[in-house]
Parts: structure tokens; C-alpha cells; sequence
């Protein structure tokens, strides 16, 4: 086996690198859609080689053990290279599973927080300013009257449209899968990151469309975030970016920007076809000598 | 810029929301015709009135008679149920608060300073 095999790994912090000039002025909605895709494809590959390289632990069986020095058979890769894969994969497995878990288990309780009418919304009266978007069939939007005091007749419209929009486009699934990619290789976390921005993004600017008013959702973002502070100390930068964004035109570029993103991608194929190639060759020489 | 509030497409049901959410934010009962004051929209008061009948047979307000009409508010019940749910979901545990999209989570002080920052320029053309 060759170098391919840890090639996904490295590619994957290249395609980290490459996305984050390919989001720039690109519409919200290719970007998210964009990047969930290539960190999916990314985390696939990354497991799938060192899901091989930890299958050559195999050799090192008792029964296989003593073909080890049989010459003429090509030699996998060494023990200790094989055992951190190995080490990677359950790491990540158990990072998937608690994320799936906690994501579960989050809105499945905020489900019960009540039944929506076909308003598809519920309030909570806690004066604790949050809003959230809590998927399901229909799903509805969970709102407290702290964040609802706060804001104005518009400004409420602005919270509900940009809730609405999470809902509509089914982003808890595009942030779950990029989620789930960051789990199993955490190379992936800026993606992670990026995919839940621009659904962020996206959704205020479906909530511009709404509301006709960039300004005025660019206002209720930062209002409701210095409101927030500092009952949660989660993702400030990236609200600073969304107002930034807000108080400029509307990104209108579109899938041809993600061609950096698209390419590495197809490149990280093509090594893992390799990768898998060449052990196919290792284990069918190894399967006629047993 | 001068586009009037509502200008957009309104998915069906957005305005019963709108009214639930005028209602919540509400510190007293209100009328019909408080409701349309307070709604960004240039809504007749019937459409208003029939909203709020849609919304009480769904038992999602309550009402008393005052004056000539009816006063309305939110169920109090269903919502501090709403947020005793959430508060145990939430509280204390910053790994389910990650895994959701909040429309606006807390800032750290430099943040909250460029933000104000930015908010106090003029909007870029």
C-alpha cells in the first residue's frame, strides 16, 4: 500500500482551506448545501481508509501471524500505523454516536414543550431570550416571551420568517450531516462551523425576502444577540457576520464558486479509489498464500 | 428604504403566528383592535377578529368580555409548561444549546462592541 491511503486525511484540511475563500459572496443556500455535501464525502473517505489500514491489523492474527515472513508477500503497513487507525475509527464512532444522541435527545424534548396549533408555533414564557426551530412533522417554532418582549411588531415578524425558513429547507438536516462529518474526523470541525453559518445566512435572507427590509433584519439579529449576552456564549462571530452580511447586497453567486470545494472533493475519490485498489491487491496476495 | 412591511410571500399561517406572538409579548389582555395596531400590517380588523376566534377555538388564547368586544391573551398554563420544558432541556447543559439553531446565541464583550459599532455606521450603499 502507497501513500493514497493517508491522502484523505490531508486533503481533508485542504478542503477546509478551500472552502472558506469559496464561501465568500456566494448565495447562503449553495454554500450550506455546498459544504455538507464535500464534508460528507470527505468524513466517508477519511473513514473508509482508515477503516483499511486498520484492517491490516488482520496479518497479526494467530493464524496469519506466521505467513508474516513468507517472502515475496507485500508488506501492509506498519503495526503501530495500523493500531492508531484502528484507535481513529472507534474515536469517531463514539464521537457520531453522542452527537446523534445529544441531537436526539434535544429535540425530542423540545418537542414535548408543547402542541403547535396550525400557527406551528409555541411560546414559553421564560424570560430567557431564545428562539428556536424544533423539527418534526409539521416541526414548529419554539419562542420565549423574553426574546418576544424585546422586539417590535416587524421585528417579531423578522424572528418568525427566519424560524420558518430553518423549518422549510430542512437545515437541522444539512447541520446534522456536517455535524455527524465533523464527529468521525475532526479535521472537518470549521466545515461544521461553515454549514450552520450559512444556514443562519440563508435563513435571514429568506427573512428578508419577507420582510422587504435588509436593515431592519440586520437590526433585529444584533438587537436579539445583545440581548442574548451572556446567557449563552455560543457562536458570537458568527452574528457579528450575519449583520455584516445583512448591511451588504445579497450575495448572489452561485455553484460555480464551489468548483475549488467540488474539486478537491473529486480528487479525494479518486485517491480512496486507489487506496482501496492497492489493498485489494495486498489481500488477494496474501488470501492465495494462505 | 421605503418597501412596506409584508411585502413578501406569507406562508399560510404566519399571520395566526404573528398574533400568537403580539399576544405573548403583551404584558396585559388585548383587544382586537390593539392587536391590529400592534401588527406590522395594514390588516382589516375583521381579518384580525378572525384570527384571534381561529386561534381561541384552537385553545391556544383566552378571553373575557371588556367593553364592547373581547380582550384576549395567551394560555398561561401551556406556556409555563412550554418553558419549564425548555429550562430542564437547556439549562446547564451547553451541549444540547449546540446542537440547535437559536436565532441569536449570547456574545462575548468584543463582539458585542464591533456589533454596536457596526449598528452605529451609516449602511453601506
Amino acid at each position: 500500500m502507497t501513500f493514497a491511503v493517508y491522502l484523505p486525511a490531508v486533503l481533508s484540511l485542504l478542503l477546509v482551506a478551500v472552502s472558506k475563500a469559496a464561501a465568500r459572496h456566494t448565495s447562503p443556500a449553495a454554500v450550506a448545501r455546498g459544504l455538507t455535501l464535500a464534508a460528507a464525502g470527505a468524513a466517508a473517505a477519511y473513514t473508509f481508509c482508515l477503516g483499511l489500514l486498520a484492517l491490516t491489523l488482520l496479518d497479526d492474527l494467530p493464524p496469519l501471524a506466521a505467513f508474516d515472513r513468507v517472502p515475496g508477500l507485500p508488506k501492509p503497513v506498519p503495526g503501530p500505523i495500523a493500531l492508531v487507525a484502528a484507535a481513529l475509527v472507534a474515536w469517531g464512532a463514539l464521537r457520531l454516536f453522542r452527537d446523534v444522541r445529544t441531537r436526539r435527545d434535544t429535540y425530542r424534548r423540545l418537542r414535548k414543550a408543547g402542541a403547535p396549533g396550525p400557527a406551528g408555533l409555541v411560546v414559553a414564557d421564560w424570560e430567557a431570550p431564545h428562539a428556536v426551530a424544533v423539527p418534526g412533522r409539521p416541526g414548529h417554532v419554539l419562542i420565549t416571551t423574553g426574546l418576544l418582549r424585546g422586539l417590535d411588531g416587524r421585528e417579531r415578524e423578522v424572528v418568525l420568517a427566519h424560524e420558518h425558513a430553518h423549518l422549510r429547507h430542512g437545515h437541522h438536516r444539512l447541520i446534522a450531516l456536517a455535524a455527524g462529518a465533523a464527529a468521525v474526523n475532526p479535521l472537518l470541525v470549521p466545515l461544521r462551523e461553515a454549514v450552520a453559518h450559512h444556514c443562519e445566512r440563508w435563513a435571514d435572507e429568506e427573512a428578508v425576502r419577507r420582510v422587504g427590509d435588509r436593515g431592519l433584519v440586520a437590526r433585529c439579529v444584533a438587537k436579539a444577540a445583545l440581548a442574548t449576552r451572556p446567557v449563552l456564549a455560543l457562536g458570537g462571530s458568527s452574528v457579528v457576520g450575519r449583520v455584516r452580511a445583512l448591511r451588504s447586497p445579497e450575495p448572489s453567486g452561485r455553484w460555480t464558486r464551489l468548483a475549488g470545494p467540488a474539486a478537491i472533493l473529486v480528487v479525494i475519490a479518486a485517491v480512496t479509489a486507489t487506496a482501496a485498489v492497492e489493498f485489494a491487491a495486498v489481500a488477494v496476495a496474501w488470501l492465495n498464500v494462505v | 428604504m421605503a418597501v412596506t412591511a409584508g411585502a413578501g410571500r406569507r406562508p399560510h399561517g404566519s399571520l395566526e403566528a404573528e398574533v400568537l406572538a403580539t399576544l405573548a409579548a403583551a404584558s396585559e389582555p388585548m383587544s382586537a383592535s390593539d392587536v391590529q395596531r400592534a401588527l406590522p400590517h395594514d390588516l382589516a380588523y375583521n381579518t384580525v377578529q378572525t384570527i384571534l376566534i381561529r386561534l381561541l377555538e384552537k385553545d391556544a388564547v383566552q378571553r373575557r368580555p371588556e367593553g364592547r368586544g373581547h380582550v384576549y391573551w395567551l394560555r398561561h398554563t401551556e406556556a409555563a409548561e412550554a418553558a419549564r420544558t425548555m429550562r430542564s432541556t437547556l439549562v446547564g447543559r451547553p451541549d444540547r444549546a449546540a446542537v440547535l439553531q437559536q436565532f441569536a446565541a449570547g456574545l462575548d464583550d468584543a463582539d458585542a462592541e464591533v456589533l454596536r459599532a457596526l449598528l452605529a455606521e451609516p449602511e453601506s450603499p
